[in-house]
């Protein structure tokens, strides 16, 4: 059961997956003509903590996107609970209590970002840049170029230590 | 309450997505920043595409939005600096987590729960932009313009 459900559930290709995040995109504004985004839901939360009833539809769609993961999850009989970061840790702390450390940190570091951005990855990357939003634009270069250089030079320094 | 249900479900839907197309493994996003795999750039390329015909489809029919009875209609900011150095900040987060706030909370769905450092750690910076910005302009930011701040 586990193995099949596995098998229908193999890595979703950018070619479907991609299509069905863009209408999902056209369904927010079908809907509630609203833009989409995952940053702007954590914002509604740090700023209306304590207040349940003032969350909107941004702190929904975040509440939805961690269900939709537990959805997917449960339905490929890939659920389970782990501290694990899995190989995408490599570059990170071996130590789980420095690496936890430094996810916090990074963490924090993408929310101040994010913030003063007005958008992260999909409230830019996607969302802003379908709406041909020339901040977007200049937000998803900068955000992709940065990450893009940070992460061979951390992969190059990675190596030299070997 | 109905744009509440519908706002869930399209992020419900949204995180499925993303976990099934295994967005939400850093090892994923590591290989893309380092231009090793182009998957998550053809999949970011193919919704852009997907959803700014579809938009563009619904504002040129004149058409209201289902629920809320509003015309679709949309305005984007005008680029700043703020846009670039935020992006900038983001950027060197992104590249350490290897992950984004939307996988995050999708990873932390599937169980991944060293997620939720990355979280606390998000809504910390969120916080904490919230009040440099209102210390440097007081009245810039109420509650309802933070909300809106992301595009």
């Amino acid at each position: 059961m586990k193995e099949e459900s596995a098998m229908y559930f193999a890595r979703c290709p950018w070619y479907v997956a991609g299509p069905l995040i863009g209408l999902i995109i056209v369904g927010l504004r079908l809907t509630l003509n609203r833009p989409f985004g995952a940053a702007g839901g954590l914002v509604e939360l740090v700023e209306r903590f304590g207040n349940r009833r003032a969350l909107g539809a941004p702190a929904f769609i975040a509440l939805g996107t961690v269900l939709g993961g537990a959805l997917f999850a449960v339905l490929s009989g890939t659920f389970g609970f782990t501290w694990q970061y899995g190989a995408g840790a490599a570059l990170l702390p071996a130590s789980n209590v420095s690496q936890f450390a430094m996810l916090t940190l990074a963490g924090l570091v993408m929310g101040y970002g994010a913030r003063m951005a007005g958008g992260c990855t999909s409230g830019h990357g996607l969302c802003g840049m379908s709406l041909g939003s020339r901040a977007s634009v200049l937000a998803t270069m900068t955000f992709f170029g940065t990450a893009v250089l940070l992460s061979s030079l951390f992969a190059f320094l990675a190596a030299q230590q070997q | 309450m109905k744009t509440k249900f519908t706002a869930l479900v399209f992020g419900t839907g949204f995180g499925f997505v993303i976990a099934w197309a295994r967005i939400t493994d850093p090892m994923v996003i590591r290989r893309m920043l380092r231009l090793q795999e182009a998957d998550v750039f053809l999949l970011m390329g193919a919704a852009i595409v997907v959803a700014a015909i579809g938009v563009r489809l619904l504002r040129a029919f004149g058409a209201r939005a289902v629920v809320t009875s509003d015309a679709i209609a949309w305005t984007t900011p005008a680029p700043a600096r703020h846009h670039v150095i935020g992006s900038v900040i983001f950027g060197i987060g992104w590249s350490v987590a290897a992950t984004c706030p939307g996988p995050m909370l999708a990873m932390i769905g599937q169980g991944r729960l060293a997620g939720l450092f990355v979280a606390a750690g998000v809504l910390a910076g969120l916080a904490l932009q919230g009040a440099a910005a209102r210390r440097r302009m007081p009245t810039a930011l109420t509650a309802d313009q933070a909300s809106a701040t992301c595009v």
